[in-house]
């Protein structure tokens, strides 16, 4: 597809989902939400993941941190929610600078190992803070309805998307390109690689605070667990990888069609979902490891073949 | 040498305790070649990172009259101190041409950096052929041609080789010190780290040689290539 032509595509989905209240049943409206919250978190781990090239287990701490923000801001202070979603995203970019700068000295697994620590370490400092609720957590006072909150996510989305657009093509995403390629390289040329890791953290840092922020006060409920889990991290990126990471809109294509699986795979074989949604993922990766983003440029060119090559290219 | 464009005074610098550079002496002229040779270990890879500040180090570097001691790396790029890193650090999986246009990527003037990409092309008409093709796919020659015209992008004032002959057949090291002459004469000054004594002192208007951290030799490249201790000790006659 064209660029001009993806925009496009991009601006009738985004009109789909804008139209669902009107229409959709009260499920429908809260897969939405579900779904584009997620779409919003893979998103921002391509800024980190997928463009950067750091594979990031930490990114639910920042989710968790804006939806501790929100909460706190809410409950303990009886803030308005705008209030808590700046300070949840303050939070996140404040982790973000601090850790970022030993961690993301840090490579490949052992970057990824030592971001999946920070996680565990959050839930546990978050379990003893009497301000957070400890571990019974925050109950947030009930908002308004379901269509708010789907508005609000879609927005994000957007917002993130755009920021994904105009990274893909800035002096700064060709400096985070050049990292994600060869970061030795990018350093003799003249990029500052430390700077431009930490801002790119920041970056995911901001939208995944945000995301979380909604979805703490949409819940209305957030302890330290839930907050601050490993697995939704694991799921942004399978997401992103399966839709592509490293592009525009890959990232959140995946995270529409693996919420659509296993959303009816749960409904349907309640027993077995989780079993086939790793199913998907592994043929997933055998057959299309480089996303929807990629087979949907080359499928045309290669037809079936497409898969063989990768098989072949990939030696599974 | 009455204003010299590098001058380094002083220098030492090494890796955590271990100390590997000691007191280092050297002075670059502008439009000069200067070679640095000196065999494996005895600090030319270290004595480069340092000039580029990815090592610290203490005593004086001066570059085009400024300090560039409290200097970060990047910052010692956009004054044109430009490496072509040992192993020529590729970006594999982007094309040739991505490649060139990175070396230009701190440059604001897309104007000139698309002029510099047609001259880069001129100089290596080998990688004009192949500039859609991902940089890890080219020869080892052709690898080493992309990294100088990439440091090249950058519109060094002193463009510094590190191990250019590495690895590479006779004929393309002649090929490229051929062209390292070509870009002296469009002003650029050019630093030559080498353990190919021969091929250094070939092109080189003046040599530096160094033995475990020390600079032991200085003087006219034609002298040094002369110089029996130094054929003694490099090339084994």
């Amino acid at each position: 597809m064209k660029p001009a032509l993806k925009f496009i595509f991009a601006a009738l989905v985004v009109g789909g989902f804008a139209t669902v209240p009107s229409w959709g049943s009260a499920v429908l409206v809260q897969f939405g939400i579900n779904a584009l919250i997620l779409a919003t978190l893979a998103q921002s781990w391509n800024i980190i993941g997928g463009y950067t090239g750091y594979p990031s287990f930490g990114n639910s701490v920042f989710y968790g941190l804006g939806g501790y923000g929100v909460a706190i801001a809410l409950v303990q202070y009886q803030l308005p929610s705008a209030v808590g979603l700046i300070l949840g995203v303050v939070l996140a970019v404040l982790f973000a600078f601090l850790l970022g700068l030993p961690v993301l000295r840090l490579r490949g697994h052992y970057f990824a190992i030592a971001t999946l620590g920070l996680t565990e370490v959050m839930t546990a400092i978050v379990s003893n803070l009497d301000i957070a609720g400890r571990n019974v957590g925050l109950i947030l006072p009930l908002a308004k309805g379901d269509t708010l909150f789907l508005e609000l996510s879609l927005a994000l989305l957007v917002v993130t998307t755009l920021a994904v657009a105009w990274i893909s093509r800035s002096r700064f995403g060709f400096g985070l390109i050049a990292i994600r390629e060869n970061e030795v390289a990018a350093a003799v040329m003249g990029v500052n690689t430390t700077l431009y890791k930490i801002l790119a953290f920041a970056l995911c840092a901001v939208f995944s605070a945000l995301a979380g922020g909604i979805h703490a006060y949409w819940i209305t409920y957030l302890d330290p667990g839930s907050a601050f889990d490993v697995s939704l991290n694991v799921r942004m990126i399978i997401m992103a990888v399966f839709g592509g990471p490293g592009t525009i809109f890959g990232p959140a294509l995946g995270a529409f069609a693996l919420a659509a699986i296993s959303e009816i795979l749960a409904s349907k074989i309640t027993s077995l979902a989780s079993i086939f949604f790793g199913v998907v993922i592994v043929v997933a990766i055998i057959f299309m490891p480089r996303g929807v983003a990629d087979l949907a440029q080359n499928f045309r060119r290669f037809g079936w073949r497409y898969f063989q090559e990768n098989i072949k290219a990939h030696r599974v | 040498m009455s204003d010299p464009l590098l001058k380094v005074a002083g220098l030492s610098a090494g890796y955590g305790d271990m100390a590997v550079l000691r007191d280092i002496k050297l002075e670059i002229a502008r439009g000069e070649i200067v070679a640095l040779v000196g065999s494996n270990g005895a600090g030319k890879t270290t004595l480069l990172r340092a000039l580029s500040r990815l090592i610290p180090s203490t005593g004086q570097i001066n570059f085009t009259g400024r300090a560039l001691d409290e200097l970060t790396p990047d910052e010692v790029f956009a004054l044109r101190l430009v490496q072509v890193p040992e192993g020529r650090q590729l970006f594999d999986q982007m094309s040739v041409e991505e490649n060139l246009l990175m070396g230009g990527y701190r440059r604001p003037d897309s104007a000139a950096v698309a002029a510099d990409l047609q001259r880069a092309y001129e100089l290596f008409p080998r990688l004009k052929e192949r500039r859609r093709q991902l940089a890890g796919s080219l020869s080892g020659g052709e690898q080493q041609m992309c990294a100088i015209a990439r440091g090249l992008m950058a519109a060094p004032e002193l463009l510094m080789v590190d191990e250019m002959s590495l690895g590479l057949a006779p004929v393309i090291v002649d090929l490229l010190l051929d062209t390292l002459v070509a870009i002296r004469k469009e002003g650029v000054t050019v630093l030559l780290v080498e353990q190919d004594v021969f091929s250094a002192f070939y092109v080189a208007d003046r040599g530096y040689v160094m033995e475990s951290g020390s600079i032991v030799r200085v003087g006219p490249a034609k002298e040094l290539a002369e110089d029996p201790e130094v054929k003694r000790a490099y090339l084994g006659i």
